[in-house]
């Protein structure tokens, strides 16, 4: 019952790679893009700032779980590490996909305008914001933000792949020094990121919980994606002994944790808010809760907290893999809803789907996981050499 | 000692074996598990991950416990506060609706977690027979030793496949280092 080492092949097969049709829903999706760059230029912009931020929140989400499990010195997924190491890896990528946003800001962020044809409270709002609100800095801001990232998740990739190499367990250190400060400078560039990109949309509301509120958002999905990822693996039938049972289970469970975490979060936004019921601060959810947008805000609420709440309270529940599965396409599923419905009525007064949000995120998807088998073929699929992985085999 | 508390002519409790290391305590609840006994323990200074498996033990119903005290608090709760200030004496406060979910959430949810943990906590002290004030195996001079370095399986002699020489017999067969009896 006890593996003491692999006794699995770490090598990622070809046979498993389906790197082929995601290449070509991703040419399919850029090409039907780029097509709507020319034909609506605005919605565009919107539909792709939706998919940027949905696909980078999976990187950044697995950015900190890597750090988060080095700095503890965690043992229990060691053997799933490589997943999200391999995710944040190429966050350079973004870097260059977020310049399609700086080129059309002044389409989509309306303090970037003069505002001549607002009332004299936006024009004065914009004055008094324009300090940190302003092209220059915006973009200085996210040149800083994609450097400390995609510094931080090469590096971690890097020295970890330098460890299966050497086998020197001395890296151990190398990463946990890199994840100290690296969690610092993480938490204060994703939340100043969702201010700049998600919240600056409408740039005379504000809340201050918008940065842990992105970031609750992401790191609930993240374990929805990884148990996909770890079933998909299963599924090829690879690593059946090294990430088994128990590794999927511990999953389901802080699936389950970060679900509550990120009620608690999005509840207290809303509530201090629907409270305190200041006019311009209420504003943000009126339009949000009105027509139709405010299915998508019970779609939300019940697809990421009420229903997987309860269904994931169980334990059996969390150690089936069904169970997991459907409630992982689900949370994943209402992260993009979500993020749909904080970005897209700041365009729209009335949800209706427009087919540049589908490509948009088809285009993101072909390039995100594309890139994701490309790396993860490379190289082996778990850090055979780190010092915690007979301890991580042996999890119960 | 031993000899002494024979003289008092006194009923056998327990037989207690004593092993060295974790994985031996492992081996042997395995198989005193799989012999077919169901009124024995384990004792070790610290948890072991995987006992429950090598014991056989059962879900543990405090789960359920847990979930009905939660059920009745968020009710509760919930109750409370839409029949004060929405049914016996409407407050209108800013214009919201007299029924204002939102605003119920807190406490509805301090009142779950509320007797949740009450009926974790007590729920966990009624399943385990606590509290008490002796139990037999303090009568072992060995036994004190499970709060340091030693691993101890007992099996109950009111187990239904209890027999004194068998089960000594067994349990010799186990790998344990020292077999006492312990008297009630």
């Amino acid at each position: 019952m006890a593996h003491t080492k692999l006794t699995d092949n770490i090598q990622f097969p070809d046979s498993a790679n389906p790197s082929r049709i995601i290449i070509a829903i991703g040419v399919v999706g850029i090409i039907a893009s780029l097509v709507g760059v020319v034909v609506n230029y605005e919605q565009f912009l919107h539909s792709y700032l939706t998919s940027f931020t949905f696909f980078i929140s999976i990187a950044l989400a697995s950015l900190f779980l890597v750090m988060i499990h080095h700095i503890t010195r965690s043992s229990w997924g060691t053997t799933l590490r490589r997943i999200p190491e391999t995710f944040s890896s190429y966050i350079w990528v973004f870097a260059i996909l977020f310049i399609p946003i700086l080129l059309g800001m002044t389409t989509l962020y309306e303090w970037t305008g003069d505002l001549a044809d607002r009332n004299v409270f936006y024009q004065e709002l914009s004055e008094y914001k324009s300090p940190y609100l302003n092209i220059t800095f915006f973009v200085i801001r996210n040149i800083i933000y994609f450097s400390i990232w995609a510094f931080l998740g090469y590096k971690l990739y890097k020295k970890s792949l330098d460890m299966d190499e050497t086998g020197d367990w001395g890296i151990d250190t190398t990463l946990r020094k890199i994840s100290a400060p690296g969690i610092f400078f993480f938490a204060f560039t994703v939340a100043f990121a969702s201010f700049d990109w998600i919240m600056s949309l409408r740039f005379d509301w504000f809340s201050t919980m918008f940065g842990v509120y992105y970031f609750s958002m992401s790191f609930q999905m993240i374990f929805a994606v990884l148990i996909l990822m770890a079933l998909y693996l299963r599924g090829k039938g690879l690593l059946l002994n090294t990430i088994a049972r128990p590794h999927i289970s511990d999953l389901g469970a802080w699936l389950f944790a970060f679900t509550v975490f990120y009620a608690y979060i999005a509840f207290g936004q809303f509530f201090l808010i629907y409270y305190a019921n200041i006019p311009e601060a209420t504003l943000f959810y009126h339009y949000r809760l009105e027509g139709n947008w405010q299915y998508l805000f019970y779609a939300v609420i019940f697809g990421r907290f009420v229903i997987p709440f309860l269904v994931l309270l169980s334990k059996p529940a969390k150690r089936n893999y069904t169970v997991l599965r459907i409630m992982s396409v689900m949370i994943i599923a209402s992260h993009v809803v979500e993020l749909y419905w904080l970005i897209m009525p700041s365009m729209h007064a009335t949800f209706s789907l427009h087919w540049l949000d589908v490509t948009t995120f088809l285009a993101f998807a072909g390039i995100f996981f594309g890139l994701f088998f490309f790396y993860f073929k490379q190289h082996s699929m778990v850090p055979k050499n780190d010092p915690k992985l007979v301890e991580s085999l042996n999890k119960h | 000692m031993s000899s002494q508390v024979k003289e008092q002519e006194s009923k056998v409790f327990a037989l207690l074996a004593e092993y060295d290391n974790p994985a031996k305590l492992m081996k042997a609840a395995k198989l005193v598990n799989r012999a077919g006994y169901t009124k024995f323990d384990a004792h070790s200074p610290f948890p072991i991950h995987g006992m429950d498996d090598a014991m056989g033990l059962k879900e543990s119903k405090l789960g359920w416990i847990v979930l009905s005290h939660a059920l009745v608090g968020f009710a509760g709760g919930l109750a409370l506060q839409v029949w004060a200030s929405s049914i016996a004496y409407p407050i209108n406060i800013g214009g919201r609706p007299f029924a204002n979910i939102p605003a119920y959430v807190p406490v509805t949810f301090e009142l779950t977690i509320l007797l949740s943990a009450f009926a974790a906590v007590f729920g966990m002290l009624f399943l385990n027979n606590l509290p008490k004030h002796h139990h037999s195996l303090f009568n072992s001079e060995n036994f004190q030793r499970v709060t340091d370095d030693k691993f101890f399986i007992c099996i109950e002699t009111e187990d239904g496949m209890y027999s004194e020489e068998e089960t000594m017999k067994f349990l010799e067969g186990t790998g344990a280092s020292h077999i006492e009896q312990v008297y009630e």
